[in-house]
């Protein structure tokens, strides 16, 4: 005799945001990426900024930092980057 | 009651174990089938609809609706009347000061830390005696397995997925103790930390492994916690040097030390808290020598106040033993402590 389960997993109740639109290229663009703040993300980014600069024609690389690399951003940093034409955000350890 | 969950027909409770396994919907052990009836009745006993809210998760914005807890409740082998205790350290652990989301996705490796207290742990059969941290007893085994099957579930704590974990560590199988008040003088954690004596309490701490110490060659309590202390200055050194919630876990033998001589848990805190400080030239002693650099002389405490060592009496009667329980990574993470039935963000 068969028995009935629930299915035990969050159940959404659909997507909550959709993706922003794609680039096609960097060039003349502002770029932002976020920093996790960890202590090895210092060089990673630096090298980072050079690259989407010097490679990829980036009009201007910011960099933001979280205070807390486990927690969300600021909403300080959330509302500028909405300025932005792109944003990395990751983490580096 | 009106239940939202997806109903999946499996052929018998054996049949169920491969679907769940399949799915990862559970952590490597068998379950029990959430039927309606079971989830119900855990429901029921906690006085809550399926949709009432448990909580929100801050970072990822997902409310945690008792349904849900209940189905995982029924899986980690809970009875009905554990289930007020899953409840009570999940609204725990949904407060913004325990950052669950870092806590558990961190390659850190923590677990969720339960602490009861109060009358709940005698009708529920818990045991804070003999291998007080090692699956002492049903109700202890099942709570913590819940707990962490409802992160699988409800969070995506997957190893792999938002368990980034390097290594973890066993107790993220379960992780809950039960504090042993009868062979005590000693104040409950929970009254310690703010909760009226009597009430049934859920402490959750994001904690690593325990760390065993041992003296048997003194009497003296100053003596003793030299050797708490120097465990949880090597893990200070050996893993994060952050201050935040350190436990201890004090049983009869060693507690009978400071019982004579008349030292509360308030007189062990402070001991502690000037006691347990390193200073950054001490990584070079273990290796890190690196990341010494000038500040080698600044001088770090494992304890922002005497208030943040969570001292805990549990353990079977025999033996000088104790744990030092560190902190995932120092104050990231705050202990949280709340009584069965609180109301959070109620009006007033």
């Amino acid at each position: 005799m068969s028995i009935k389960v629930f299915d035990p997993t969050y159940a959404s109740g659909g997507a909550v945001f959709e993706l922003a639109p794609r680039v096609t290229d960097l060039v003349g663009k502002t770029v932002g990426l976020i920093s996790n703040g960890k202590r090895g993300t210092v060089q990673f980014f630096s090298a980072m900024e050079q690259q989407l600069l010097r490679d990829f024609g980036a009009g201007q690389v910011i960099i933001r930092t979280k205070a807390n690399y486990s927690a969300p951003m600021e909403p300080e940093i959330l509302a500028e980057a909405s300025t932005w034409d792109v944003a990395f955000a990751g983490i580096g350890d | 009651m009106n239940f939202q969950s997806e109903i999946h027909t499996v052929e018998d409770a054996l049949a169920a174990q491969e679907y769940f396994h399949s799915r990862k919907w559970t952590d490597g052990l068998p379950i029990i089938p959430p039927t309606a009836d079971l989830v119900k009745a855990h429901l029921e006993w906690a006085m809550l609809e399926p949709d009432s809210l448990i909580g929100v998760e801050p970072v990822r914005a997902r409310p945690i609706i008792a349904e849900k807890l209940a189905i995982n409740s029924v899986m980690a082998g809970c009875l009905p009347m554990h289930f007020p205790l899953v409840v009570t350290a999940w609204t725990a652990m949904l407060q913004d000061e325990f950052l669950l989301h870092g806590a558990s996705s961190s390659t850190g490796g923590c677990a969720i830390l339960s602490i009861i207290n109060g009358p709940t742990r005698k009708e529920l059969g818990m045991d804070g005696t003999f291998n007080a941290l090692g699956a002492s007893d049903r109700a202890t085994m099942a709570i913590g397995r819940a707990i962490r099957l409802a992160l699988y579930n409800l969070m995506d704590v997957r190893p792999g997925e938002v368990d980034r974990s390097t290594l973890g560590h066993p107790g993220k199988i379960s992780y809950c103790v039960a504090e042993d008040e009868e062979n005590t003088a000693w104040v409950p954690l929970s009254v310690e930390r703010g909760s009226p004596d009597g009430a049934s309490v859920v402490t959750v701490m994001s904690a690593g492994a325990p760390r065993q110490i041992m003296n048997e060659w003194t009497t003296e309590p100053e003596q003793i916690l030299e050797t708490f202390v120097a465990e949880i200055k090597a893990s200070m050194l050996h893993y994060s040097i952050w201050s935040g919630n350190f436990a201890i876990v004090v049983p009869p033998q060693l507690r009978s030390h400071f019982e004579k001589a008349n030292w509360s848990k308030a007189d062990i805190r402070q001991f502690v808290f000037e006691k347990a400080r390193v200073t950054r030239g001490d990584w070079a002693s273990c290796g890190k020598g690196m990341v010494v650099d000038e500040r080698g002389e600044e001088v770090f405490r494992a304890l922002p106040s005497s208030d943040d060592l969570l001292v805990i009496a549990a353990g079977g009667p025999a033996g000088g033993f104790g744990a030092v329980i560190p902190p995932w990574f120092g104050w990231k993470s705050r202990a949280v402590t709340m009584a069965v039935g609180a109301c959070v963000d109620c009006e007033a």
